[in-house]
């Protein structure tokens, strides 16, 4: 295993870590603060890669604007540590049974086999028509040199299937961000 | 020296290299610290002959050691943290502050190619990467952590707002900031640092820069790097008569220095970035042959122009207020730097790169 | 009520820069201008007569000082910072201090000692650097605060100056007790002159 494979994993188990806690963390500014360590994982990552642009870019965008502006909205509303999630059993399992949630799961099912199946493609034949020999970890993903063209061709030539499914994600998140953050009115019914 | 390369299992080539890029980096570390510290003098000096006093004078000839002396009672205080603060985040802040500006400094080409020894060692920079200013850039905006996190941790109001302020301020002004940079990268074709200047220095005279070319990118980039490292006239993060010292307030000791290496080291890079965009970097005009230490020197000189020009600044001009920083950056900035970056663009879409015969 | 009318700002004005670069020309002037600074250690404070430093004891000619220890200073001390002991002496004076102590730490250099001194024994002086390494070392004592007529001679003949100016002054009329007009309540000279003859 090359060192760039070794930092490879490191890295990518670091962020998964990361991304847990942005999740399973109470306190809302740890919150943003796992989440900013995961985007710098993550960039680290696309250094390794070769891609030094999308790196940066990665950091200026998410991190130096996005994730300030999450800070700051957290800062000016004050947020208390959020009540404890409900067990399992509390909840009960119908929730997910449910019509309503039955359509969600099977929707987002999909577009996870669709993002999965557009990788996994992509990929292979990728390889193959590059002629290389199978690749392991960050190797398999690292471009050809020539940073920006490079990353220009990549994204909406070979990954364009994956860079999609990724915005249709995006999309997806969003609107379940709406819904969640949506007050329930009185004399409202859609909820 | 081949001896210990073998036993260490490298070429002799390979060792030099490796310690000419730590001989390097650590001059470079040593250096921004230095300047840093050395601003905090000529802040006070420049300040003081401005309103006609002599400025530190006790410490050392002219006070040349004042530095040195405060940086000994700094390290000596005692650091108060207050109740209910964040302790951890309290504690990381500080140097979240001043290591992005740092790690900034790295992407910085001092000096063209450095020949010593009769050897070629490369450009004086630590990493010459192909994506220069975006690295700059996007290790620059993380500074803006350190200002909101001690004003958060320190569990005081008016840190809160201060930290509130400088975030907001930072996100507002980092708009124009890189729309200005984006019309000098356009006309040098090039985000490498490096080249950005030889594109300005190849003619060997002063109407390479791209100051001339680019006034109008020059005057935002300037205000905006104001704006960025927190200083006057728009210093909100840290308005004395309103928010007692703004983030800072809660702070002591060498943790509290730490903020200002921060903020004079971001002085700094902000300075370098400026001449190295508009003012030919380490070209000497008329002289486009000099050795390296020559265009070491001159940009020396050209960086401390600046860094006079932000001091001089700061102790000439009153503070905005908070809507009018807010109006200028939203109303006035943007829309210059958009109409710049535009008319650079068409001017170069009907009329080719300036370098092109 | 005030109505203050906000100045028409001209073009330039609201442009900002043509200002900003105005004012960047002055500060940018100014700093090559005199110094005002008193670069104090080097360049002794200038003293002069009516300069209210710590208070001396006055040593006449005769080598010895007036003080008769009646606690006058002592009394009209508001900081408390003067402790006499009194004891007799076979000169013609008959009382001299045997301790007579000022707590500098305490003194505020009012000078209410030096108007209080029946005989002009304590004078103000034009010593103002304080600086020792214990509290104890600044209580000073008699030997301490012993000085040389000759080196006060200023702070006396200007003290002296403007006691005779109130000595010779006439004395307004005491207008209440024994010699107010008998039945009159006027409360100021100018109203006794209307009626200097009431009832």
């Amino acid at each position: 295993m090359s060192v760039a494979n070794a930092l490879f994993y490191l890295l990518a188990a670091l962020t998964v870590v990361a991304a847990a806690g942005v999740v399973l963390l109470r306190n809302p500014i740890a919150n943003v603060l796992s989440l900013l360590f995961a985007f710098f994982c993550l960039a680290t990552i696309y250094l390794l890669a070769g891609f030094q642009f999308l790196a940066a870019t990665q950091i200026l965008v998410y991190a130096g604007a996005i994730m300030v502006l999450f800070l700051f909205v957290i800062m000016l509303l004050n947020l208390a540590p959020g009540p404890k999630a409900p067990k399992l059993e509390e909840v009960g399992l119908p929730m997910f049974l449910r019509r309503k949630s039955g359509v969600t799961v099977v929707i987002a099912a999909a577009l996870l086999l669709l993002g999965a199946s557009a990788i996994l493609g992509t990929q292979s034949t990728g390889v193959e028509a590059a002629g290389a020999m199978p690749r392991e970890g960050i190797d398999a993903i690292r471009p050809t040199p020539g940073t920006n063209d490079g990353l220009a061709a990549e994204m909406f030539g070979r990954y364009l299937l994956p860079f999609e499914a990724v915005s249709m994600l995006l999309l997806a998140t969003a609107v379940a961000v709406v819904v969640l953050a949506k007050r329930n009115r009185p004399g409202d019914r859609s909820a | 020296m081949n001896d210990f390369a073998a036993k260490v299992g490298l070429t002799g080539e390979q060792l030099e290299h490796l310690l000419a890029i730590l001989v390097r980096n650590t001059v470079i570390l040593i250096g921004i610290i230095s300047v840093a510290a050395v601003m905090t003098l000529v802040e006070r000096k420049v300040s003081a002959w401005m309103q006609f006093r002599h400025g530190p004078n006790r410490v050392g000839p002219w006070g040349l050691l004042q530095p040195l002396a405060d940086g000994v009672k700094f390290i000596f205080k005692e650091v108060v943290v207050p109740n209910g603060a964040n302790k951890a985040l309290y504690v990381l802040a500080p140097a979240l502050a001043a290591v992005p500006a740092m790690m900034t400094i790295a992407v910085i080409p001092f000096a063209n190619d450095v020949v010593l020894f009769g050897k070629n060692w490369g450009p004086l920079v630590v990493a010459d990467i192909d994506i220069g200013i975006l690295y700059l850039l996007a290790i620059g905006s993380m500074s803006v952590y350190g200002v909101i996190l001690a004003g958060w941790a320190s569990n005081s109001k008016y840190s809160l707002l201060g930290g509130l302020r400088a975030s907001a301020q930072m996100i507002s002004y980092e708009l124009s900031m890189i729309l200005a940079i984006l019309a000098v990268v356009a006309m040098a074709g090039s985000i490498n640092l490096r080249e950005i200047v030889e594109s300005q220095a190849h003619g060997g005279s002063i109407a390479d820069w791209n100051f001339w070319k680019q006034p109008l990118a020059c005057f935002l980039l300037l205000v905006a790097s104001f704006a960025e490292t927190n200083r006057h006239p728009f210093d909100f993060a840290e308005c004395e008569p309103e928010l007692v010292a703004g983030f800072n307030t809660e702070y002591s000791a060498m943790k509290w220095a730490i903020f200002f290496i921060g903020e004079y080291s971001a002085m700094a890079v902000m300075s370098s970035l400026s001449v190295i965009l508009f003012f030919g970097g380490w070209s000497i005009p008329f002289l486009p042959d000099a050795p390296w230490y020559l265009g070491f020197a001159a940009f020396l000189a050209k960086t401390s122009v600046y860094l006079f020009l932000f001091v001089w600044v700061r102790w000439t001009l009153p503070r905005f207020r908070f809507d009018q920083l807010m109006r200028i950056g939203w109303k006035v900035m943007l829309p210059l730097a958009l109409v710049n970056l535009l008319a650079t663009g068409a001017w170069l879409t009907f009329f080719g790169p300036p370098g092109a015969p | 009520m005030v109505i203050v009318k906000r100045k028409e700002l001209s073009l330039s004005e609201r442009l900002y820069v043509p200002e900003i670069v105005r004012g960047l020309s002055i500060t940018f002037r100014k700093m090559f201008e005199k110094k005002i600074t008193r670069q104090y250690p080097e360049e002794p404070l200038v003293k002069t007569e009516v300069t209210r430093g710590q208070p001396r004891l006055v040593v006449k000619d005769d080598g010895a000082i007036a003080c008769v220890s009646c606690g006058l200073c002592e009394a009209a001390c508001p900081a408390y910072a003067i402790t006499i002991d009194g004891g007799e002496t076979d000169r013609p004076i008959e009382r001299e201090p045997k301790r007579f102590d000022i707590d500098m730490l305490r003194c505020i250099l009012c000078g209410f000692c030096e108007e209080a001194c029946p005989k002009d024994a304590i004078f103000m002086s034009d010593e103002l650097e304080l600086a020792d390494y214990s509290r104890q070392a600044l209580v000073y004592d008699i030997e301490k605060l012993k000085r040389p007529a000759a080196a006060m001679r200023r702070r006396i003949e200007y003290v002296n100056r403007i006691n005779d100016r109130w000595r010779d002054a006439p004395r307004p009329p005491m207008l209440v007790g024994r010699d107010a007009p008998h039945g009159a309540h006027a409360h100021s000279p100018a109203a006794a002159a209307q009626r200097p003859h009431a009832s």
